[in-house]
């Protein structure tokens, strides 16, 4: 517990230094971990880090309840550290103080170029567990029939609660496409057509930009296997562009940029 | 079957009038005699209804016009979206949803004999403009009448025909206003926001009651001068907009404290509303 | 009385289905529990408290309360269906039984909702007692108990160890029931388990109180720092009923549809002009804690909080309302100190 009792303290250096005004990080409740905001340099001792923190923290540094609070500084393993680039990278973060952790390790302190490097070095081959891709070529192995059977039983599902917009630190439009009505571009109610609607718009919305944290699913009430709609496009990205988001904190989105190499005949 | 709750009434629009930019007022029938009595056994000024296009949506506006007139309903509405613009794209002739009337109503019958000052501003006439009416469709019942209402500049005054036959009554006190900036070369009315003009009219407080709508920064600013006027808080009636769905207080939207809007008003007294968690208004 | 062996439920409900009721229990969903609609084969798991509760049984998420043909510009009102089929809820939590109450109130307080009561009309509850609670129950905290018949139609008790279940029936939908339960349910004996203990996590009146008097306060910014203004809580509430009113229209149709909606989301009070009385998370967590537990008991004479505790279960920002009561709780104590 070492790695821990080193993030404590840096967390209390932060505050104590003022460096930054607030730490993002995980807490234990019971079974649960939940988000914690410390700004008491005293309080940082209820920092937690394990396997089971799924919540990806960096979606609360768009938080206007948050950002109001002052600089923060933010525990961010693996795959928040890879959200931050992508934040980055889209202009929605200028900087971060991050506190760089994962299950065996802690990284120290890091500024956004230090956090780049780290995930160069350490992280590169980050990929979801071997299951996932074993439920996907599963599923790919589907008749077109089959499968959309399984997505449409999937989707019957969902409540429209949007806990996965919620929990996503790549949805950060100020209003939603389902929040528009004019036009009407998806159904708002919690059937067939519109949840269908509403999870395919939002996985191409993520494509390229996906991080594959699992955030989304994690935060699902519904059980919904967001992952896997998220790894089919995520797969279909690295086949025709090559790329895997959250690294560079520099990147071109991928969607909404042309290389020469790229697939598409018709833009010749 | 039908959900009794959500059935509505199919309404003809009679002729429509434009009042200020996007600012439309229908006069609308009823198409079918059973709705109409129902309605008017019902209405009571004050009270609103949910006005809509299938396929668009319902919005809400109050009745704007007063009970003593029962061959036709009035409503004016600024188109802002889907279902405003939907419903200014019905033309003379074709029918729209209604539902109503829902909600509470202004306790006319106890201001017999007594002197009334309306405050509105810009787009808060229309909810006023039915009890206006009801007041001076029976005026011999009531003492003073002093109507004072203002907008952002001449162009978004509404019922300007109105304004200008209220104005014309001898048995009406007319004081109009437009925000400073919003007056045109020959705009004979006063010149600054309603609150001020309020305070410099100076209407007396005895034995009068006031009924103020207007928008949130204008009711804030409004409410303390007439109590500086003299006002006591439950001489002062006003009407609480908030966002509504289903009319009927259920589906929680419009909820403020314990209170639904459109079922407990939207017609508050003051003392009412000091008591409710009302941040602003 | 009345018995079954425990790992029967799924001949009681076969028999229910027989007798024309739709069956809807506790059914096993990959590593959860849901309340499903039952079919032959379906695992019934009363172990883990379900994931939602039975609301969406009652009050579906979605459904049509007006209908017009379209013809150009021309329309007419057209009937439709409300389903309201005969329906037994097996299992169902003392916390989801107990919190039809509430939503009999909001939908019969002044204007009677047809499809509500058609459907409550239609349905019969079997509670379930619990003999076992996790770290999120909370039903205690807010007049609960983990063995309270409020709401149900008939009772299941387990028994001798787990083994067996009590069906005992609380009114005349529990004796139809037991009825066409028929040779699943015999008479015997059994001796009925201890219902779980759920310690009190707060004081919901003292709670109401200082909300009553701290409608200002800054803690409401604090205690919902982890809110993200999803609809995760609201929705998997068995109390929460606040909805949305929308059309949508093909060329030749249209439908009215009432759509669940959450106080939480940031349109839910937008007005059309712009201004939105609760601007930020904080002022609409204030809203969901105090409609609970201060507005509707002002209302109506009851908490809109049963204790399930899914909230807590399910929130990925921590927001169990338990939780948000209990700071609240310990500020209050620690002011009075």
């Amino acid at each position: 517990m070492e790695m821990i009792a080193t993030l404590r303290a840096d967390a209390a250096k932060l505050l104590s230094e003022g460096r930054a005004k607030l730490v993002i990080g995980y807490q234990a409740r019971g079974m649960h971990r939940a988000p914690l905001f410390v700004s008491d340099p005293a309080k940082v001792d209820r920092l937690v880090y394990d396997e089971a923190c799924k919540q990806n923290l960096a979606v609360y540094l768009r938080k206007p309840e948050v950002r109001v609070k002052g600089p923060a500084a933010i525990v961010a393993p693996p795959a928040v550290m890879r959200s931050l680039m992508v934040l980055a990278s889209e202009t929605q973060l200028a900087e971060a103080t991050v506190l760089a952790v994962d299950t065996n390790a802690y990284h120290g302190v890091l500024d956004l170029a230090g956090v780049a490097a780290l995930l160069k070095e350490k992280y590169a081959d980050l990929a979801p567990p071997k299951e996932l891709f074993d439920e996907l070529a599963k599923l790919n192995a589907m008749s077109p029939e089959e499968r959309a059977r399984f997505w449409t039983g999937q989707f019957a599902k969902c409540t429209r609660c949007y806990a996965c917009r919620a929990a996503c630190p790549g949805c950060y439009c100020l209003r939603c496409i389902v929040e528009k009505n004019v036009p009407q571009w998806v159904s708002t109610a919690a059937a067939q057509h519109g949840n269908y609607e509403w999870h395919v718009i939002r996985a191409f919305h993520q494509a390229g930009r996906c991080t594959l944290c699992g955030a989304c699913e994690a935060a699902c009430p519904q059980g919904i296997p967001l992952m896997l709609l998220n790894l089919t496009i995520s797969e279909e990205i690295a086949k025709r562009f090559g790329e895997k988001a959250g690294y560079d904190p520099a990147a071109k989105p991928v969607v909404g940029s042309w290389k020469p190499g790229d697939d598409e005949e018709f833009i010749r | 079957m039908t959900v009794a709750t959500y059935q509505t009434a199919m309404m003809k629009i009679v002729t429509a009038r434009d009042e200020a930019p996007d600012v439309r007022t229908f006069r609308l029938q009823f198409a079918d005699e059973p709705d109409r009595a129902r309605f008017f056994e019902k209405y009571r000024v004050g009270m609103f209804g949910l006005y809509g296009v299938p396929g668009a949506g319902e919005s809400t506006f109050c009745v704007a016009s007063p009970p003593t007139r029962t061959e036709y309903i009035e409503c004016t509405f600024r188109k802002t979206g889907r279902v405003t613009a939907a419903l200014r794209d019905r033309e003379l002739g074709q029918a729209i949803t209604f539902r109503g009337p829902y909600g509470n109503s202004f306790p006319i019958e106890t201001w017999k004999g007594r002197n009334i000052l309306f405050i509105a501003g810009g787009i808060a006439l229309p909810p006023m403009r039915s009890v206006i009416w009801n007041v001076l469709d029976r005026r011999k019942e009531f003492g003073d009448v002093t109507i004072l209402y203002g907008a952002r500049t001449v162009a978004d005054l509404v019922y300007k025909d109105e304004l200008a036959e209220w104005g014309g009554r001898e048995d009406v006190r007319l004081v109009t206003t437009v925000d400073p900036g919003g007056e045109t070369a020959d705009w004979k009315g006063q010149i600054g926001f309603v609150p001020t003009v309020l305070e410099q009219t100076a209407p007396a407080s005895a034995n009068t009651l006031a009924v103020v709508c207007g928008p949130p920064i204008m009711i804030k600013f409004t409410l303390p001068v007439l109590t500086k006027l003299g006002f006591g808080p439950k001489d002062v009636y006003t009407t609480l907009e908030n966002r509504m769905k289903c009319g009927v207080g259920q589906c929680g939207r419009c909820n403020v404290g314990s209170v639904y809007v459109c079922r407990d008003g939207p017609v508050f007294t003051l003392d009412q509303i000091k008591h409710m968690p009302t941040t602003d208004m | 009385m009345k018995t079954l062996d425990a790992n029967k439920l799924s001949d009681l409900a076969a028999a229910l289905a027989a007798a024309g009721y739709r069956v809807v229990a506790p059914l096993k969903d990959g590593a959860e529990v849901r309340m499903k609609e039952w079919a032959p084969g379906a695992a019934i798991d009363i172990g883990p408290v379900p994931v939602n509760s039975i609301k969406e049984f009652l009050f579906p998420r979605t459904e049509v309360v007006a209908k017009f043909s379209l013809e150009g510009n021309d329309f007419k009102p057209e009937p439709f269906e409300t389903p309201a089929p005969k329906t037994a809820i097996l299992a169902v939590r003392p916390c989801d039984a107990s919190a039809m109450a509430a939503l009999d109130k909001v939908f019969n307080w002044e204007y009677k909702d047809d499809p509500w009561n058609a459907r409550r009309a239609a349905t019969t509850l079997v509670s379930l007692v619990c003999t076992a609670a996790d770290e999120d129950c909370f039903c205690t905290s807010v007049g609960g108990a983990p063995d309270a018949t409020a709401g149900a139609d008939a009772i299941l008790r387990p028994a001798d160890g787990g083994k067996k279940l009590i069906l005992e029936s609380l009114g005349a939908k529990g004796e139809a029931l037991v009825a066409a339960a028929g040779a699943v349910v015999a008479e015997g004996r059994a001796k009925a388990d201890s219902p779980a203990q759920v310690p009190v996590r707060f004081d919901a009146k003292a709670v109401a109180e200082w909300c009553a008097g701290n409608f200002e306060s800054p803690l409401w910014r604090e205690v919902s720092l982890g809110c993200l203004g999803c609809g995760a809580c609201a929705y998997c509430c068995p109390t929460c009923h606040c909805f949305d009113i929308q059309d949508e229209a093909t060329r030749t149709e249209s439908v009215r549809l009432r759509n669940w909606d959450t106080c939480g989301l940031g349109l839910f009070t937008l007005h059309a002009s712009g201004h939105n009385p609760r601007p930020d998370q904080a002022s609409r967590w204030r809203q969901r804690v105090m409609h609970k537990f201060s507005y509707f008991v002002e209302k109506f004479g009851i908490l809109a909080c049963t204790g399930c505790g899914r909230c807590g279960r399910i929130c990925p920002g921590g927001m169990a309302i338990a939780q948000v009561c209990k700071e609240i709780d310990e500020a209050r104590k620690a002011v009075a100190k």
